[in-house]
């Protein structure tokens, strides 16, 4: 399809002056989505059907003349997030048939804008970090390479042409880490920025919707639309939405950035990933950017602080999967016999450890030691990063440090998680980060080598999309 | 024998008038069909809405705090309490854990003539469970029913510090906080229907020792007497074992109202690890002083002020205070009754006997009665100038209290004005002397009771209307004279 290389606004005029027909147009997006389907299993609960049906709503829409700056664009969202019409299963048995009784804000502002729901992307169970392999409907294949890991749904959709822009959520850095895997972008903005009501979340206070997309443009486009202030959202933020796709056609002037002392000391970063990352540095050097390192001192302790506070923060908020009310029940006689057998047949195992590890750390005998310390170590790591960026403009460092990991090879959900080694901070400080993809040209059709993770200050996309236009149109 | 004090700490919970519930839309209103008062929030729905404060509940719970003199927290947060149960719909309950809304107050009680402060440790607002219902008992029941619509309803919880020293003092203790929640408008406090419940932490210590003895919790009181008989009842469980030189096992016992006993429930030792963590989908909300003063400044005059400006400015005795501050309304009929007439104990004394009686036997409140108290003050009034007598009024009273109407219209109707013209009683003094020789010559005798009878003879011709006064004057001067 076309649409694969056209930015989101360029497909969307082009609908709407009738170069290209919705129908039509719907029945290529659901053939591409039924191919990426059949290869790499990213969706669940796929009905071709749905699309064929939202593009004929879609164009009574665009008929009657509504300003639709998403006109007929394709999205996938993930399957924690809300709509009426398909389920939402968070990729877990216990939600296998749950159809939600509310929609999500930031979908409902898509689709007035246009956007065509495409299909929901499977995931993670619950989003909790397993890197695309602790998913009830099976394991996300790579579409770079089918052997590894496509980290969720949400990303390899895009990366397999599919869809345009997806919206997914990020926890401790699982949207970037997923855009990284499948070497597409990957924006979490602020948290507050797009509201969280409609998200069926596990952790709270960390957990904030984004954006993965091919195109910086897109980012844009779609983050435009998603963002702002939510009535029903009391931790949703009133800060002002700028236009980004204006914004980001300037060019930003000397950006000042920082580089945290001895970020490639860590045992588990792959050789081909620190590489890839040095030499980009190198290159930024001089061209519109000032690198300077940086020494941080919580910064390194960031992933193990927020698998803690994630940890306690799921177990509490998994705890109305009982049974009692919708959802997967467990057969039994007694109350708790019941509660037992729903949770630990609707559960996968690796869920289960996580949630038994979230309800130790915050008993009695380990909360002051582990969840209090977790705690307070958050806000070391905030006010450290916080600090940092009052004198830089951004913060870089490496998104994962490995490339996609095999399919079939052990999943540790528990500590030390280095999927989230670089990504935790930003979470648990609320920041924006954007996740840049770097390919190796030489090795055609292979896994991503590495992405590079811009994180910024709190309210400023705008400088993260700024730089990562830059590097996508005359750096690399 | 040895002696032992009783150490007594009551946990009230209340529900708060919010025409909402605390953390979403839905309403809150009293016996609707079993879940129709529930949505996404309130039932814990996946994908559900997010809980957005009522900020009427928290505005009173903040006007509980401020009238029983609690320190106001400076920032409103809220915690998670986690445990399972099928009437709690998240697998958690929002509370404040950390930093309750209210600490360090006291409330005041008075019992023979005393008065005794009691510590109220903390105030805190949380969210009510839902409701289960099973066919019979909990164990024999083959399925049980649930109904959310009370999960959700803001709910106020009220800790004692351990300062009751008695099944008496824990009922005065809980009237008064009732009073004080009633005047605030802010509950209704009613045991019966669920809206004010109490749990009551007992234990026994030897006199003179200040350690704590080993506790039990004691639930299922749903009255005033209730509690009261409990407590008795548990207080006096606890002496026989402790002087049989047995210990005390630390349990929650249920009141048996029936049975008139308490029995065991669970052990205190497997208490269960609530896990409480801030609520990461509530920021903290800033109580500022502004805020406070304006809730301040909207509580009305409390029962204690009230009782000692009673005492003081009417000189009315302290059990009479005590029983006309017992509302609200009670206090404000009073004072309106004085406004037409100024006599403090004559009207106390017409409201705790004759309104009191006739609120009590209709079981109606004074704000149900079609008695106003503009009319009282007349009918006083009247009785004050002699116009009808103390007996009259009673009969005239008693016609208001049935109708509403105006006193003076109710005593033109039954022609019951009082008889003092003079004129007029002479003629019938003179018919009932002359029909009654033998009683006058009894009179003359000094046979005294003559006249009682004479007396009774001319009311019964004035169909009780004669001004008693003025007749038994009058009778003696004539039968002197004669």
């Amino acid at each position: 399809m076309s649409g694969d290389k056209l930015t989101a606004a360029e497909l969307a005029a082009s609908i709407k002056e009738g170069a290209l027909q919705l129908t039509e147009h719907g029945e290529n997006v659901s053939r591409l989505c039924t191919k990426a389907q059949s290869e790499f299993n990213i969706f669940i609960n796929f009905n071709p059907n749905d699309i064929t049906k939202e593009s004929e709503r879609l164009a009574g829409k665009v008929g009657s003349g509504a300003e639709l700056p998403l006109a007929g664009v394709p999205f996938c969202l993930a399957d924690n997030i809300c709509t009426l019409e398909l389920k939402t299963t968070c990729g877990s048995r216990m939600l296998a048939s749950y159809r939600p009784l509310t929609e999500d804000g930031a979908v409902r502002r898509l689709k007035e804008k246009g956007a065509l729901l495409a299909a929901k992307g499977n995931m993670d169970e619950f989003g909790i970090g397993a890197g695309g392999r602790n998913s009830f409907f099976g394991a996300i294949k790579n579409p770079c390479n089918p052997e590894h890991t496509g980290g969720s749904g949400a990303a390899a959709a895009v990366a397999s042409g599919a869809v345009s822009f997806s919206l997914a959520t990020d926890r401790c850095g699982e949207l970037r880490q997923a855009a990284a895997y499948c070497g597409v972008l990957g924006l979490k903005p602020t948290y507050g920025r797009i509201s969280r009501q409609g998200l069926i979340d596990s952790a709270p206070s960390m957990e904030q919707a984004g954006i993965i997309a091919r195109q910086t443009k897109d980012l844009a486009s779609a983050l435009s639309i998603v963002c702002g202030a939510d009535p029903q959202d009391p931790t949703s933020s009133s800060c002002g939405v700028p236009d980004f796709n204006a914004l980001i056609e300037e060019k930003p002037r000397s950006v000042k950035i920082a580089l945290p002392y001895l970020w490639d000391d860590l045992a588990a970063l792959e050789g081909e990933v620190k590489d890839a990352i040095a030499a980009l540095l190198c290159r930024l050097e001089g061209n519109y950017f000032s690198l300077e390192t940086v020494p941080l001192e919580y910064f390194h302790h960031a992933s193990t602080t927020a698998a803690m506070i994630s940890a306690v923060e799921a177990f509490s908020n998994l705890s109305n999967y009982d049974g009692v009310r919708f959802g997967f029940r467990g057969e039994s006689k007694h109350l708790h016999d019941m509660y037992r057998q729903t949770r630990t047949e609707g559960f996968s195992s690796n869920l289960k450890k996580f949630l038994t590890f979230g309800a130790l750390i915050s008993s009695g005998k380990y909360y002051h030691d582990c969840f209090l310390k977790a705690q307070k170590m958050r806000s070391l790591i905030k006010d450290e990063l916080e600090k940092c960026l009052l004198q830089y403009d951004l913060l870089v460092v490496p998104t994962v440090p490995f490339k996609a990991p095999l399919l079939g090879s052990g999943i540790s959900p528990l500590l030390p998680d280095f999927a989230a080694y670089y990504t935790a901070a930003a979470s648990l400080a609320g920041l924006p980060a954007l996740t840049f993809p770097l390919k190796d040209p030489a090795q055609k059709g292979g896994l991503p080598v590495a992405g590079l993770q811009l994180i910024g200050k709190a309210w400023d996309e705008k400088t993260l999309l700024q730089v990562s236009l830059l590097l996508e149109e005359e750096l690399l | 024998m040895q002696e032992f004090e009783t150490v007594i700490g009551l946990e009230v919970h209340v529900e708060l008038l919010t025409r909402t519930k605390l953390f979403c839309g839905c309403s809150t209103a009293f016996g609707a069909a079993p879940n129709t008062q529930v949505c996404p929030v309130c039932l814990g729905l996946p994908g559900g809405m997010l809980p957005l404060l009522n900020k009427t509940a928290a505005e009173y719970t903040i006007k509980a705090a401020l009238a029983l003199n609690c320190t106001v927290t400076p920032n409103l947060t809220f915690d998670r309490k986690n445990y399972f149960y099928a009437d709690l719909p998240k697998g958690f309950q929002i509370s404040q854990f950390f930093y309750p809304m209210g600490t360090n107050g006291y409330l005041e009680i008075h019992h023979n003539g005393e008065s005794k402060k009691i510590g109220i440790r903390q105030l805190h607002l949380e969210e009510d469970t839902g409701k289960l219902s099973h066919f019979g008992d909990i164990i024999s029941s083959p399925y049980s029913r649930v109904d959310f619509n009370r999960a959700g309803v803001p709910l106020m919880e009220i800790v004692s510090e351990p300062d009751i020293r008695s099944a008496e003092e824990a009922r005065l203790y809980l009237q008064k906080l009732r009073t004080i929640l009633c005047y605030l408008g802010i509950s209704d406090c009613k045991m019966e229907e669920g809206s004010m419940r109490c749990d009551a932490n007992i234990s026994l210590r030897p006199v003179g020792s200040s350690e704590l003895g080993k506790k039990t919790e004691l639930k299922n009181m749903n009255s005033f007497r209730s509690v009261f008989r409990g407590i008795e009842y548990e207080v006096e469980r606890q002496r026989t074992i402790l002087l049989s030189g047995d210990s005390i096992i630390p349990e929650t016992r249920h009141w048996d109202e029936a049975k008139g006993i308490t029995r065991a429930m669970r052990s205190k030792f497997v208490s269960a690890d609530y896990r409480c963590f801030p609520d990461p989908n509530i920021p903290p909300f800033p109580v500022d002083t502004k805020w406070v003063e304006s809730i301040q400044a909207s509580i009305p005059e409390l029962p204690d002020a009230k009782y000692y400006r009673f005492i003081e400015e009417y000189g009315l005795p302290p059990y009479d205070a005590e029983v006309l501050t017992g509302t609200k309304e009670l206090a404000d009929f009073y004072e309106e009754v004085l406004t037409c007439y100024r006599e403090p104990k004559t009207v106390s004394n017409w409201i705790m006997s004759e309104l009191m009686g006739h609120l009590n036997a209709a079981g109606i409140g004074i704000t149900e009665a079609k008695i106003k108290a503009k009319d009282l003050g007349k009918l006083l009034q009247l009785v004050g100038k002699g116009e009808i007598s103390g007996k009259m009024a009673k009969s005239v009273f008693e016609e208001m209290f049935a109708t509403g109407e105006d006193p003076e219209l109710i005593i033109k109707k039954q022609g019951l004005a009082q008889i003092s013209d003079e004129d007029t009683l002479d003629g019938i003094i003179n018919t009932v002397l002359a029909a009654n020789p033998q009683s006058v010559q009894d009179y003359h005798s000094g046979k005294k009771k003559a006249l009682g009878f004479l007396v009774g003879q001319i009311m019964k011709e004035t169909k009780g209307q004669a001004n008693p006064q003025l007749v038994n004057k009058m009778l003696e001067e004539k039968l002197k004279s004669s």
